[in-house]
């Protein structure tokens, strides 16, 4: 007896152990055929049925994760990170004055790194509103210097900032605080929508699955019958019902799973063919990331296959019960 | 037959029985009756009498709107669904419309009440052919129910009813589509099932049947039985 008989049979009768076994085992060469009907138009119906479910319901989870997965990088970036601003206004030497808080700065606990911004790279932040027009020569703009965060040992931003203000004149400390706030409440709005779409595809798919395994239940009503007629218990009728729509949504779940994972492999690629140095294609990246989902997220994939799986035999077994109960 | 004495070796005891379906009239009246072990009878009567729901009554796929059925002894309102299965397989039952299964082989048909019992194909692979062989089947063992005739069908429902040496048999018209010669050599099948102790109700409407063998007659008329 090998390990995974011994432990089948402390399961007992079960479709997943069932299934699994005749996976590791493979198909005997003299083993009876399957009671249950293996093809028939309502099983195909139902297989596309579920194919299709499976490859949404896939595709919303991973949607889903990767813009949580973003929005948290965005929240992390974004928290590890503080600006001190140097207004060039009533400031006689500017430059000194940038080197002198930069080198102020690094010395202070929990700095991890300090890296002033010249001119030039302060002047191309304005681009985006002001144009590259000589008028940024002209207009006086102020020097950033921004300050990395040891986020496992951070700094008193408020110590810190008192300290500057007693120190130099026209020099302010931005910890990001108000649109940490405001990314904060973006984030959760994300994810709270996020989750609601999945659960609605998620009672989508339940609907349908059930729907449809019902379907195909009502076509097999005569070999619930008969196997009742000839002395077979419930739970063997239960059990060869739920070992074939176990293996029917396992193969047409996975048929949506590999979809979605073919989707979700491509979109890289997709998004690069279509132009990476373009703004849309930039934003999209800036909005969801790598557009990649790492495994965590194709682990997910296989929970809806194990879920929709699950569903088709539970259902199954729900539909021989009510089938049993009008014949008692 | 007649005795009023309860019993528990019964095979069948109806004690004032009564059918009605939905809110209709009594299709079945006052039934009473009871089988000993080993018994051969014949279940008669004309068109609509009520045969099938009497068989019905007897196979647990119906329950009587009112009085007492007992099989094996065992009160059946008292019985859980859970155990009603122990108690179908101990009967053999040929239908009317032979309810084979379309998918599987007459051979595979033959062979469902004992793999429903968890019985290896090695255990009895040659009981299935030997009685296909023996109700005429022998060439048609690997056919599906599609192809087959009328005649061919009954002959594989009443072997998928006999295979597992039932202690009651109940077969309802299954001499119907079969030629004379057939229909005896059948009915010859269900005697020697009896002798060896199977008790027998054959539901069925031909005279000449019956007429081959000195079996006891319950005969349905109007919703009430009576015995000749």
């Amino acid at each position: 007896m090998n390990w995974f008989q011994s432990i089948s049979n402390s399961l007992g009768s079960n479709a997943w152990v069932s299934l699994i076994q005749s996976f590791l085992s493979g198909k005997k060469k003299n083993e009876p055929p399957p009671i249950v009907r293996a093809e028939s138009i309502a099983g195909r119906a139902l297989t596309m049925v579920i194919a299709i479910m499976c490859f949404l319901a896939c595709l919303t989870a991973g949607a889903v994760y990767m813009v949580n997965q973003s929005a948290s990088a965005w929240f992390n970036d974004i928290a590890s990170e503080v600006t001190v601003q140097v207004n060039p206004t009533n400031t006689a030497d500017l430059e000194k004055t940038v080197t002198l808080v930069s080198l102020f700065l690094a010395k202070q606990h929990g700095i991890a790194k300090v890296l002033p911004l010249g001119p030039e790279e302060s002047a191309k932040l304005l681009e985006p509103w002001l144009g590259n027009t000589d008028v940024l020569d002209v207009i006086p703009i102020p020097r950033l210097i921004a300050v990395e965060i040891n986020r496992s040992s951070p700094p008193d931003l408020a110590a810190i900032t008192q300290a500057l203000e007693t120190n130099f004149a026209n020099v302010t400390l931005d910890d990001h605080r108000r649109w940490r706030a405001e990314l904060r409440t973006v984030t959760r709005s994300l994810a709270l929508g996020g989750i609601t779409v999945l659960l609605l595809v998620g009672a989508a798919t339940v609907a349908t699955i059930v729907s449809a395994t019902r379907s195909a239940m009502a076509s097999n009503r005569e070999i619930v019958e008969v196997l009742h007629f000839v002395g077979a218990g419930q739970r063997f009728i239960a059990h060869e019902f739920e070992k074939h729509f176990l293996t029917l949504g396992v193969r047409a779940g996975l048929v949506g799973a590999l979809a979605a994972t073919l989707v979700f492999l491509l979109l890289p690629l997709v998004m690069r063919a279509l132009g990476g140095g373009s703004l849309a294609a930039t934003e999209i990246k800036r909005l969801i990331g790598t557009a990649g989902l790492d495994w965590q997220g194709y682990a997910l994939f296989v929970l809806v296959v194990i879920v929709v799986a699950s569903l088709c035999m539970l259902t199954s077994r729900l539909g021989v019960v009510r089938i049993l109960k009008s014949n008692d | 037959m007649e005795s009023e004495r309860r019993d528990t070796r019964d095979v069948i005891r109806f004690e004032n029985v009564g059918l009605r379906y939905g809110l209709g009239v009594e299709v079945l009246r006052d039934i009473s009756f009871h089988l000993i072990p080993g018994s051969f009878h014949f279940l008669t009567g004309p068109s609509g009498a009520g045969k099938t729901s009497l068989l019905r009554l007897l196979f647990m796929s119906l329950r009587p709107s009112r009085g007492l059925i007992s099989l094996f002894g065992q009160n059946i309102a008292e019985l859980p669904a859970s155990e009603r299965s122990e108690y179908r397989r101990r009967i053999g039952i040929v239908f009317q419309d032979f309810r084979l299964l379309d998918h599987l082989t007459t051979w595979e048909n033959v062979a469902l009440p004992l793999r429903v019992l968890g019985k290896s194909e090695a255990e009895y692979k040659s009981d299935v052919t030997e009685l296909l062989k023996w109700v005429g089947l022998g060439e048609r063992m690997y056919a599906y129910p599609a192809v087959l005739s009328g005649g061919e069908k009954q002959r594989a429902a009443i072997a998928r009813a006999v295979i597992g040496k039932p202690e009651l048999l109940l077969a309802d018209e299954p001499t119907g589509n079969v030629d004379p010669q057939m229909a005896h050599r059948l009915l010859r099948l269900f005697v020697e099932l009896n002798r060896l102790g199977t008790s027998v109700v054959i539901a069925t409407h031909d005279y000449q049947l019956m007429d081959q063998t000195d079996a006891p007659r319950l005969v349905l008329h109007d919703g009430q039985m009576e015995v000749r």
